[in-house]
């Protein structure tokens, strides 16, 4: 919400947290509750509750007072004064982000002394800060420069230049992803309490004092944290801004197409800001329930990913076995021909991180048109028991924004930091605001909070299932009433993945029957990408291992990158299709290449961790003859002489949901039941488990790069080798 | 040149003008973040010494648990004064692990206090106070004083090591004026002469007798008493004669 | 007025003039059919790539400088092959034709002259400097195999 015009801003649109949210409810009803207070804004009257802030209350009658250090999901610091307002009775201006209502209050948001103290205030700050608006990034979504034509003196008084000049302050290094122009800074110390609360790495304080006062970070160091990037969208003014973006385009001349995120599996809303066909950078969208306004710094930076590596032509393997470019037709009619001769049990589709759910729907019918019925994710989750019959054993069911309200949140073989760093944030924003505990069954790992750890070995969850732990964690577990259990897919993976999910589901059960709130979901599965919950949802099998081991004739790979299908693991004559986006490890295994489109380039749907189907919208066209993957599968299958019925999106979305409902229900999430069926049928899965549970992503350098795109990107290489460089430094 | 001519110019019809009037910024004299030096970096170790050890428990114990982050400044004073009156990068790290705290925060607090000596000083810090009472009684003879016989400037260290002068604003004791700071100690009432001889017994490793050196005791009157002179009366006094019982 | 000018004899003489100074009637038609003119003139000089200027005041002005081109070229003549030195001559900016000009300068650092290559495998193509938006995937060529 930082980055809109003044005047989005100033209609403050954007909900705030849960307190105010309700409070708002409570406004619209305009009957004085005896436990509101009335006040008046500008003569209207308003009622809240006790503790509200005077510019929260103003908010809810639509007065927008200007500010630079208050936001609204990070503590008041009220040290910017730009929020000043003139209270009746009152002797001076208050700080009308700090100042609590009280009965009967008048508050003159106009009046003479307002404006007074806003100019003056505007006035200081714009004393020591420097006139390079025409060189700097922040120009154009600029809190100083909108509020300044706003609220500001319409004449300036400063003439010192000559005398002293203004101040200046030497900028700092944190890292590849944020720029200093520290000269710029008017300490509102936003990024330091963001550090501080959200990100949980507190390297950002003020140093000095006076007219010295400078925000950093005292001793060269990296800002070391996976939400690092926010606190650009955070900064008011152009200090702290993009590095990958500096210089590249002003906010008018870009495009914003609103579109999610699949770089991690909580599908954040961003925006994708275009130009000339090219995506320039990626800004958070707000969205309560999923992101708020956090964005991670892979799915805000590894956008000049989609810029390297592409594949941009069809290319076929000649008689030497290189691949080489060619037209459309000879590699639709070469895969035809493969997948025509191909006996159908010999036929494999497998489907990467990245596939959107009309390819996924696309290349399944395809295949079940050909007779074949494997269709298979990279990721495995366990058929045993119920297998995927239930949405409920591989979804976060909780949901994210739930968890905030839990009081005790149990992490099995998860590192949540790095695998969905928005969760991450909201189970540290419960740990700081509601006291919620947190106790890890896996390898130790700093996920910024204080945790429990359990330790790492698969038979604690046993243990706490059956209820023989002798472990505080269970007593704590039994005696919460909003506890959360988060499985982590990854260790489904092994031989002992299903009777570790069995012991899961009996433990998070056997929590969930004894609550009081009958609506509150303990059992979380947190997937590792973004195309799996949908891939499941359709029907594919999850792992590959079984159906390699029948030596398969003809692979189709649609984006599958994550290596787990390999030419050594394949029959030598066998056909490897390889549609995807990037030339990384599937592309360098295929026979044939299909380029297709990233997800910047298709209206595609993708459903994230919980079970929510959003849309990606089209913002920059595929380079060269990249096509929209649904439409590639589609133009083979004519080619194939098996016509899918379907000739355009909407047709493709009927499909989708003839197959599953949710996955055209954009926006929405389903609660989901059959807890005790899949609960039932996992008894007997409950075997002993001995293995130790080991996570893939354990510090920040394993964070950036685990997709094609972040593979691809410059600036995530960069990134990982600031991190190892700051991992030598004493600091 | 023509430039500052023409604001030169400008100033002196500025007065009645709508105007800012501000003085020239003066910038502290010490860096606001952290440069390696080989006297100063985080891998020379600072561990607190076995007395100071008993007092760091002893200051915690004043603080409840969950406010341990109280007895920063206290600790940091300690680690300064073992370190010979200035707080190295190490130190701070110190107290940060003892006070579980996060180094930023230490920092912050280490730079703020202008008490808090960050880079190495000499073993005798004097500390000569310029404001307003002290510079009409001459504090500006007794500083130069201090910089020919120390041969230090303001701000730095001396060659030999065992002097750092610098300009402080008032230390509180203007009925004595001028007034020097030597480590913890005052010497008041000072002359060149005065300044002189303390700072040749600093160099000797001496200590000079601190306080005034007019021959007050304190900070009464100069020349003698000149109200309150004669002995406080009884009770009673002046009360009229029909309320004496 | 003669007869024979009456009758337009002279220029019947004339043709055959032009003929027999072009080499016969064979060399006539090939020279008509190189340059689908053919003029008789005295010939001036003659460049370092084979082009021979012609001069005959009785054409009219500007008809009466012309160019042949050298027989290297054949078919594929161009007004840019005549040198810089004789465009002059040849457009009337001087009657003094390069080799009878001694005034005119001559530097080590002239280039040789070339004819405009636009249009043959020795054009210039100006190529961008910019880096394109999206850098393909080239394929690692397999080893062994």
């Amino acid at each position: 919400m930082l980055r809109q015009p003044l005047s989005r801003a100033l209609a403050l649109t954007s909900p705030t947290r849960a307190a105010p949210l309700a409070a708002r409810r409570f406004a619209e009803q305009v009957q004085a509750r005896p436990d509101n207070v009335e006040v008046f804004i500008d003569d209207q009257p308003v009622y809240v509750p006790p503790g509200t802030t005077v510019l929260q209350a103003a908010a809810q009658v639509g007065v927008e007072i200007p500010r630079f250090c208050y936001h609204e999901r990070l503590a008041v610091a009220g040290n910017c004064r730009m929020c000043l307002v003139e209270v009746e009775k009152s002797p001076k201006p208050v700080a009308a982000c700090a100042m609590p209502v009280m009965k009967g209050m008048r508050v003159k948001t106009n009046s003479d002394l307002t404006r007074k103290a806003r100019e003056g205030v505007m006035e200081f700050l714009l004393v020591n800060h420097p006139l390079d608006c025409p060189i700097c990034d922040q120009g154009g979504e600029c809190d100083l420069q909108d509020q300044s034509m706003a609220f500001g003196s319409d004449k300036s008084r400063f003439t010192d230049i000559h005398f002293s000049g203004k101040r200046a302050v030497e900028d700092k290094d944190v890292g590849p992803l944020i720029k200093t122009i520290m000269t710029r800074c008017i300490h509102c110390t936003r990024c330091i309490r963001f550090a501080s609360e959200v990100a949980g790495v507190d390297d950002f304080g003020t140093t000095g004092r006076g007219t010295d006062m400078q925000v950093g970070t005292y001793v060269e160091k990296m800002f070391l944290s996976e939400l690092s990037g926010n606190i650009i969208d955070l900064c008011p003014v152009g200090a702290l801004t993009s590095k990958p973006y500096s210089f590249a385009a002003r906010p008018w001349e870009t495009r914003r197409i609103d579109s999610v995120d699949v770089l991690d599996p909580l599908g954040s809303n961003i925006v994708v800001a275009t130009r000339t066909n090219e995506v320039l950078r990626i800004l958070p969208r707000t969205n309560e329930e999923i992101n708020e306004e956090w964005l991670a710094d892979k799915s805000r930076f590894a956008c000049d990913g989609l810029k390297r590596q592409r594949l941009v032509t069809p290319m076929m393997a000649d008689s030497r076995g290189n691949l080489t470019p060619c037209e459309w037709e000879d590699a639709i009619v070469a895969a035809a021909r493969a997948l025509r001769d191909c006996p159908p049990d010999k036929l494999v589709a497998v489907s990467g991180d990245l596939a959107d759910a009309e390819s996924l729907v696309a290349l399944k019918d395809l295949l079940n048109k050909l007779g074949s019925e494997n269709t298979c994710t990279e990721q495995y989750f366990p058929l045993e028991g119920s297998g995927i019959d239930f949405r409920s054993s591989y979804l976060l069911n909780t949901k994210i924004a739930n968890v905030e309200e839990a009081d005790f949140v149990l992490l099995i073989g998860t590192n949540v930091r790095f695998e969905a760093p928005l969760l991450n944030a909201r189970i540290r924003k419960a740990f700081i605001h509601k006291e919620t505990d947190v106790a890890l069954v896996g390898p130790k790992v700093d996920l910024t909070y204080d945790y429990m750890h359990v330790g790492d070995s698969a038979s604690i969850v046993k243990d706490l299932a059956t209820g023989t732990s002798a472990h505080e964690v269970l007593k704590r577990l039994e005696s919460a009433k909003r506890p959360v259990v988060i499985l982590g897919a990854d260790q489904l993976k092994t031989q002992e993945g299903s009777a570790l999910l069995a012991y899961t589901q009996e433990l998070a059960l056997r929590l969930q029957d004894k609550l009081q709130d009958k609506n509150w979901k303990v059992l979380n599965v947190l997937q590792r990408t973004a195309s799996q919950v949908a891939a499941l949802d359709i029907g594919y099998k999850p792992g590959v291992g079984k159906v390699l081991e029948a030596g398969p004739k003809v692979v189709y790979l649609l984006g599958a990158d994550a290596g787990v299908v390999t030419r050594e693991s394949l029959p030598k004559d066998a056909v490897v299709i390889y549609q995807g986006h990037h030339g990384d490890v599937g592309a360098q295994a295929a026979d044939i290449v299909l380029p297709g489109a990233a997800y910047t380039e298709k209206r595609a749907t993708y459903v994230n961790a919980e079970g929510r189907a959003q849309q990606t919208l089209v913002a920059v066209t595929p380079p060269g003859k990249a096509r929209e993957d649904w439409k590639i599968i589609r133009a083979l299958s004519e080619v194939v002489g098996e016509r899918l019925p379907y000739d355009n999106l909407d047709e493709v979305r009927t499909r989708m949901s003839e197959i599953s409902p949710a996955l055209v229900s954009y926006g929405d999430v389903q609660d989901n039941n059959y807890f005790a069926q899949a609960r039932a049928l996992a008894q007997s899965l409950q075997k002993p488990v001995s293995g130790k549970l080991d996570v893939q992503l354990k510090t920040l350098e394993d964070y950036f790069m685990t997709d094609s795109i972040s593979r691809a990107s410059p600036t995530m290489a960069k990134c990982v080798q600031a991190v190892l460089k700051q991992k030598q430094s004493p600091y | 040149m023509l430039s500052s001519l023409r604001t030169g110019v400008q100033g002196l019809w500025r007065v009645s003008a709508r105007s800012l009037q501000t003085t020239s910024a003066l910038q502290h004299d010490s860096l606001f973040v952290h440069r390696d030096t080989p006297e100063d970096n985080s891998s020379i170790p600072f561990e607190f010494s076995p007395a100071n050890q008993k007092r760091i428990d002893a200051l915690l114990a004043i603080y409840p648990e969950g406010h341990k982050r109280g007895a920063m400044i206290p600790l940091l004073d300690l680690a300064q004064r073992q370190n010979g009156g200035w707080l190295p990068i190490s130190a701070m790290h110190k107290v940060a692990e003892i006070l579980n705290l996060p180094r930023m925060r230490v920092y912050e607090v280490a730079t703020f206090y202008t008490m808090f000596i960050r880079r190495p000083i000499g073993k005798y810090h004097v500390q000569v106070c310029t404001t307003t009472p002290c510079w009409l009684r001459g504090s500006d003879a007794v500083l130069k004083a201090i910089v020919e016989a120390t041969g230090c400037q303001v701000g730095g260290n001396s060659p030999c090591g065992k002097f750092s002068v610098s300009e402080v604003e008032c230390l509180g004791a203007c009925v004595n004026a001028p007034m020097v700071q030597v480590n913890d100690d005052y010497y008041e009432d000072l002359t060149v002469e005065d300044t002189k001889e303390i700072i040749e017994k600093l160099k000797k490793d001496e200590k000079p007798k601190p306080g005034p050196r007019s021959g007050r005791f304190a900070a009464e009157p100069l020349g003698g008493l000149t109200s309150l002179t004669e002995e406080p009366t009884g009770p009673g006094y002046g009360l009229q004669d029909a309320l004496k019982a | 007025m003669s007869v024979a000018k009456l009758l337009a004899l002279d220029k019947v003489a004339k043709l055959f003039n032009i003929i027999k100074q072009n080499g016969g009637i064979r060399a006539s038609l090939y020279k008509l059919y190189k340059q689908e003119e053919l003029k008789d003139g005295v010939l001036v000089g003659e460049d370092k790539f084979g082009n021979k200027y012609y001069e005959n005041p009785r054409y009219f002005y500007s008809r009466n400088r012309w160019v042949e081109y050298s027989e290297k070229v054949h078919l594929n003549y161009d007004a840019s092959q005549v040198p810089a030195e004789w465009y002059g001559w040849l457009h009337y900016k001087t009657d003094l034709p390069p080799h009878q000009d001694p005034s005119r300068p001559h530097y080590k650092w002239m280039a040789e002259f070339t004819e405009n290559l636009s249009g043959t495998t020795g054009q210039y193509t100006p190529y961008s400097t910019t880096r394109a938006k999206i850098e393909p995937w080239v394929p690692k060529p397999k080893t062994g195999a």
